[in-house]
């Protein structure tokens, strides 16, 4: 309990710091910060909405402490104002709309990866030096050092230009509406698709090479030998006493992911034109949207710190050494 | 020292890594050698497909591809190494500096460390960039290097940790020795293995995170680098239009070092620990231990044999 506690202080204490910066971040800038970020390219903002934004942000006469207050007030009540460029749609909207296609994205491609990475490593690292595990441990790396942006161009150009497969562009056929029907939802397979490999191509090798070296780490154990002498089978062996216990590691490596994937999220969105969060915020940063921006800095560093915590949890509930003090 | 160079040598991945980011670096160095104008200058008619004026192909633009993926070249490779050198010296300097100290100044720098590993890099680098506005390489370098010293003050400093509870640590302290002496004597070679993984994993990072920068179009457009290529590519539609030279050049120019730099990282990797092996020695190893195997199912048989023939004689 005072673990758990102890925690949850810590990412209060991360969450106020990226908050504080979110606030300096464009009173640092050059230029008057109030024209950049209220100055909406398309269709002019009423100037009562303008008013309201402005003390959302804290943009009031008064010194810099009292502006600061304010501005925090606005982000624990979560009245993150309204959008300029979709005006008059507010924030929240703009963001629920996309984080949706987002956490659709991410969910899927980072379960795939956890499964075939982690059970790929499990299994490499048991034939240590066999042909599987000197072709997938160095390709694993190999394709974690190529970015998200090169893997979803080639991707959308071998797949979607030249062989013309599937479509690379939005999260379904433009043309339908959205319903619970099998022709919407084979499109939204197939437009997520790319995306969808391109992400589990970025994540998945960090799973196998985490977990295949902590399994070689343990293959010396004491217990590993034991269950052998028990006679119990070679899976047996592999996945409950070996792997059972390598698993630890990859879920602190599936918390630190998180933060690679929504970038690479963010990227891919951007390539493929999906609606997500990563576009929005695209979007946004063009048209100096500031406060969509602010929203979604606070929105994936707050899923950031969820993932941390769930690992956390994670790791309280399966490593009882952490329990007894 | 040459014990070390043998065994890089003999390491398959490490040499083809280092080959490969080698070629890159003699690319960069001697890139106004292999070229014979500003790779910005129009030379030829738009999206002209590879031939033998232009070896890559040009650009919607009339520029050829040859002369800006040289030029792209040493670009990248100087923001990466000036980016990964920021990056190891903040990181190793904190962590370090943490991990021997101790005390009041290692919690704040361990929360500080801890803060930054949790709060999302690229939407940052994205609205960082888009304020300061048409970045040039070498600002995005800065604040790469600025920005991404937490995962090496962290691993640095729990490694110091460990060192300093050591008995040659705890002796040089009894003789009194300055602790910068300890620090640059006596812990920071034997953290060489790890900052030398930090710098290359460092490079890679930051040649992707720029060119993933570039390509939103939050980078200076008229810098010469891999990234802005793309970002013309993209904005000249050229994959649509069948221009693939102008998108594959680059693409395939940083997969390729990311490869290197990879292969360089995990040999290093396996060096440094050599239970981590995938390469031939342990093949070998396998097949004696597979022989051995196989020799010792025989002579059981022949015992189980013997065995019986006792049971026969009762």
């Amino acid at each position: 309990m005072d673990f758990v506690l102890r925690r949850l202080g810590f990412y209060l204490i991360a969450f106020f710091f990226a908050a504080t910066f979110n606030f300096f971040l464009p009173r640092l800038m050059p230029g008057d910060p109030i024209t950049v970020m209220f100055s909406s390219q398309g269709n002019p903002l009423p100037v009562e909405s303008i008013a309201a934004l402005k003390e959302t942000f804290g943009f009031v006469d008064g010194p810099l402490y009292e502006q600061y207050f304010i501005y925090l007030k606005s982000v624990v009540t979560w009245d993150l104002g309204s959008s300029v460029k979709y005006f008059p749609q507010t924030v929240n909207e703009v963001l629920g709309r996309s984080m949706v296609w987002t956490l659709f994205l991410v969910g899927t491609s980072t379960l795939i990866s956890f499964f075939i990475g982690s059970i790929s490593g499990i299994i490499a690292a048991w034939n240590r030096g066999g042909w599987l595990d000197s072709i997938l441990s160095p390709l694993s790396l190999v394709l974690q050092s190529i970015p998200a942006v090169v893997l979803a161009l080639l991707f959308m150009f071998v797949f979607g230009v030249a062989l013309n497969w599937l479509p690379y562009s939005y999260a379904y056929d433009i043309e339908l509406d959205p319903a619970f029907s099998w022709e919407y939802i084979s499109s939204v397979i197939s437009h997520a698709t790319m995306p969808i490999i391109s992400l589990v191509i970025v994540q998945i090798g960090g799973y196998l090479l985490t977990i295949r070296n902590n399994l070689i780490n343990l293959l010396g154990e004491d217990y590993i030998v034991m269950g052998r002498a028990k006679g119990l089978s070679e899976t047996r062996v592999m996945f409950n006493y070996g792997a059972r216990n390598a698993l630890l590691p990859s879920i602190t490596a599936f918390a630190m992911t998180v933060g690679v994937v929504l970038g690479g999220s963010l990227i891919t969105e951007v390539v493929f034109n999906y609606p997500g969060l990563g576009n929005t915020l695209f979007e946004a940063i063009v048209s100096r949207d500031y406060p969509v921006i602010q929203g979604q800095l606070l929105i994936m560093t707050l899923a950031m710190l969820s993932a941390n915590f769930v690992a956390d949890m994670a790791y309280v509930y399966l490593d009882p050494r952490l329990r007894r003090d | 020292m040459s014990g070390f160079l043998k065994m890089l040598g003999r390491n398959k991945k490490v040499s083809f890594g280092l080959f490969i980011v080698i070629t890159y670096l003699l690319i960069a160095l001697s890139a106004p050698l292999l070229t014979s104008h500003e790779p910005n200058k129009r030379v030829a008619r738009p999206h002209q497909a590879p031939n033998a004026e232009n070896v890559m192909g040009t650009t919607r633009m009339g520029r050829d591809v040859y002369h800006l993926f040289i030029h792209g070249t040493a670009t990248s490779l100087a923001v990466g190494f000036g980016a990964g050198l920021i990056i190891v010296i903040i990181g190793t300097a904190l962590g370090v500096s943490a991990g021997y100290f101790g005390g009041k100044y290692d919690e704040v720098v361990s929360l500080l460390t801890n803060v930054a590993l949790v709060v999302p890099q690229l939407p940052l680098l994205l609205v960082l960039a888009a304020f300061i506005g048409e970045a040039s390489p070498m600002t995005i370098a800065i604040i790469i290097g600025f920005t991404s010293w937490a995962w090496g003050a962290r691993v640095t400093r729990s490694q110091t940790l460990t060192l300093r509870n050591k008995e040659f640590i705890q002796a040089s302290e009894l003789a009194c020795e300055p602790s910068w002496r300890i620090i640059f004597v006596e812990i920071l070679p034997n953290l060489s293995s790890i900052i030398g993984l930090n710098f290359l994993g460092s490079i890679i990072y930051t040649i992707i995170t720029e060119a993933t920068l570039e390509f939103l179009g939050l980078g200076d457009p008229l810098a010469v680098s891999w990234g802005t290529m793309l970002f013309n590519a993209q904005n000249a539609s050229a994959m649509t239009v069948g221009a693939w030279w102008e998108v594959l050049v680059p693409c395939v120019a940083i997969a390729i070092l990311g490869m290197g730099l990879a292969l360089l990282n995990f040999g290093i990797d396996e060096i440094a620990n050599p239970r981590l092996r995938t390469f031939s020695g342990i093949k070998r190893f396998n097949k004696r231990v597979k022989q051995l195997k196989a020799a010792s199912l025989n002579t059981p048989n022949n015992a189980k044999q013997s065995t019986n023939g006792v049971i026969y004689d009762n």
